[in-house]
C-alpha cells in the first residue's frame, strides 16, 4: 500500500506545517510514500529543498530502500521552472518520478542565483560560496539595492548556512538561493536562502551538552533557541557557535529574516516587516533543519 | 623578528582544489595548522589577506582568533576588507582577544576586545617594531 503526502499548491515556508504534517501522518506506518505535486501552482526554495529533505527521509525509512514515489506538477509551466531550478536533478536520485520532466539544465537567469545544490562536504560549500560570488554580486546591488560590499556578508551568512549541515546534520542537504518579486508580502524584492536537510536535528545535536541545562524544558524549541539566541553549539570550544550569531548580525543589517524548522518547532527573528511568530512548538514532526533567510530590497515602500 | 604570513598562498598549499575564500571550519583548521608549522611561537606576525574573498566566521575563528590565543604575542592583520574585518572583530571580542589592522595608510589600529587593545599596541612601539607618526598615529617602523 502507498500512503499519499500532499504537495501545497502553494509551497513555502508558510504552507509547510501543512506538508510536514502530512508528512508526519503518512510515515507514521512502514509504506511507501507518494509525494503528489500534481497540483503545484508555485514553489519557493524553501518548499523545493523541503521536499528533498522529504524524500531523503522516506527513502531511508522504506523497507528495503525502496524510493518514495514523486507525481510531478501538471502545469507545464511549473515543471519548467523546477527544473530551471535544479529541482529534478536532485530528486532524480531520491524519487522514482512519475511525470514528463524537461531535460533542461539548471538556470543561469537571473532569478536562479543558485539553483538547488547538494551541499555534503566542505567542498561544496566551497563551490556554493564562489558561485554566489560570482552571480550574485550585481543582483543584489542592482536590484536590491545592497551596498556592493554586502555581497561578501551574503556568501558569509550562506557558507554558514551550509556549514550546519556538514557540521551537525549527519546527512547530506540543498540549498538553492533565489531573487523574486514578493509581492504577496512585500510588494519589493527579495532575495532568499533556503538551505535544508533530513539530518539529525537541532535537539538531537544539542542534546549530549544542552539538555540538562534546560531541564524539563529540553525539547526542539528550546533547542533552537539555544542555538540562534544563545549561540550555544554542540562543541565545547569557545568559538563555536558563531555562524548563526553571524548571520542574525548580517540579516539585521539589511532588515532580513531568518527562520530555522526543527522537528517539532520553528523559530524566527522577525524584522518589522513581517508578522511572523518568534517561536512555535508543537508543530507536525518533521526531519532533520530547514533555515530560511530571507533579504529584502532596501529603501522602497512596504506594502 | 616578524613573521609574515600569505594566507592566499598557504590556502592554496593547504587544501586540494584552487579556492580564493576562507570558508569553512575544515579549511581554517588546515590553514591554521600550515601555519604554525612555520611559525614559532610568541612571534610578533603579519598575516597579509591580499587575493582572499569570503572569510567567514568559521574560518576566522579557525586561523585568527587560535593563533591569537594559542600562538603568537601579536597579530597585525593587512590587506583586510571591510568584510574581512566583519568576520574577525566579534569572533575576536566572543573570546576576549584582540588583534593590530594595518589601515591602507599604513597606520594602525586595533580590533577586538578593549583590553588588551592598548597593550597590543604599547608592545609593537616598545619592540621598535612601530612607532609614533608626527600626527599621532602609530604605524610600522619596518614590515
Amino acid at each position: 500500500m502507498t500512503r499519499l503526502v500532499e504537495v501545497p499548491s502553494q509551497f513555502d515556508d508558510r504552507s509547510f506545517d501543512q506538508f510536514a504534517a502530512g508528512y508526519a501522518q503518512a510515515a507514521s506506518g512502514g509504506e511507501r510514500l507518494l509525494f503528489d505535486a500534481h497540483a503545484a501552482e508555485w514553489a519557493s526554495p524553501y518548499g523545493l529543498v523541503g521536499l528533498l529533505a522529504a524524500g531523503e527521509a522516506a527513502g531511508r525509512r522504506a523497507a528495503g530502500g525502496e524510493r518514495p514515489l514523486l507525481t510531478v506538477p501538471s502545469s507545464a509551466e511549473v515543471v519548467s521552472y523546477w527544473a530551471r531550478a535544479g529541482f529534478f536533478r536532485e530528486a532524480a536520485d531520491l524519487f522514482e518520478i512519475h511525470g514528463k520532466v524537461p531535460k533542461t539544465k539548471p538556470a543561469t537567469e537571473s532569478e536562479v542565483l543558485l539553483p538547488v545544490t547538494p551541499v555534503r562536504a566542505a567542498e561544496d560549500v566551497h563551490a556554493v560560496v564562489s558561485t554566489i560570488q560570482q552571480r550574485a554580486s550585481a543582483i543584489l546591488a542592482k536590484e536590491l539595492g545592497l551596498d556592493p560590499k554586502a555581497t561578501m556578508g551574503f556568501a558569509m551568512a550562506l557558507s554558514e548556512a551550509c556549514q550546519n549541515i556538514v557540521e551537525h546534520a549527519g546527512a547530506g542537504g540543498w540549498v538553492a538561493v533565489q531573487s523574486y518579486n514578493w509581492r504577496r508580502k512585500l510588494a519589493r524584492r527579495v532575495v532568499v536562502i533556503a538551505v535544508a536537510d533530513a539530518g539529525v536535528g537541532f535537539r538531537h545535536s544539542l542534546e549530549p551538552s544542552q539538555a540538562k541545562r534546560f531541564g524539563d524544558r529540553w525539547g526542539d524549541a528550546a533547542a533552537l533557541e539555544a542555538a540562534l539566541i544563545q549561540g550555544t553549539s554542540r562543541f565545547r570550544d569557545p568559538g563555536r557557535g558563531q555562524g548563526l550569531a553571524g548571520i542574525r548580525r548580517y540579516l539585521a543589517r539589511w532588515e532580513g529574516k531568518v527562520a530555522i524548522r526543527s522537528g517539532t518547532a520553528r523559530i524566527a527573528i522577525v524584522p518589522k516587516w513581517d508578522d511572523d511568530v518568534p517561536l512555535r512548538d508543537g508543530l507536525p514532526a518533521f526531519p532533520g533543519s530547514q533555515v530560511l533567510l530571507i533579504i529584502p530590497e532596501q529603501g522602497s515602500p512596504q506594502a | 623578528m616578524i613573521q609574515h604570513i600569505k594566507v592566499h598562498e598557504v590556502l592554496q598549499q593547504s587544501v586540494a582544489g584552487f579556492y580564493a575564500d576562507l570558508v569553512t571550519r575544515p579549511t581554517g583548521r588546515a590553514v591554521r595548522e600550515s601555519i604554525e608549522r612555520a611559525l614559532p611561537a610568541g612571534t610578533i606576525a603579519v598575516m597579509d589577506f591580499t587575493g582572499v574573498g569570503c572569510l567567514d566566521y568559521s574560518c576566522a575563528d579557525e586561523i585568527v582568533a587560535k593563533l591569537v590565543r594559542e600562538k603568537v604575542r601579536v597579530l597585525l592583520l593587512r590587506c583586510t576588507s571591510d568584510a574581512h574585518r566583519d568576520a574577525i572583530e566579534p569572533v575576536l571580542l566572543g573570546h576576549g582577544l584582540a588583534a593590530v589592522c594595518e589601515r591602507p595608510d599604513g597606520t594602525l589600529h586595533v580590533i577586538g576586545a578593549r583590553e588588551p587593545a592598548a597593550a597590543l599596541l604599547d608592545e609593537l612601539v616598545a619592540q621598535h617594531v612601530a612607532a609614533r607618526t608626527p600626527g599621532g598615529a602609530i604605524a610600522l617602523t619596518a614590515a
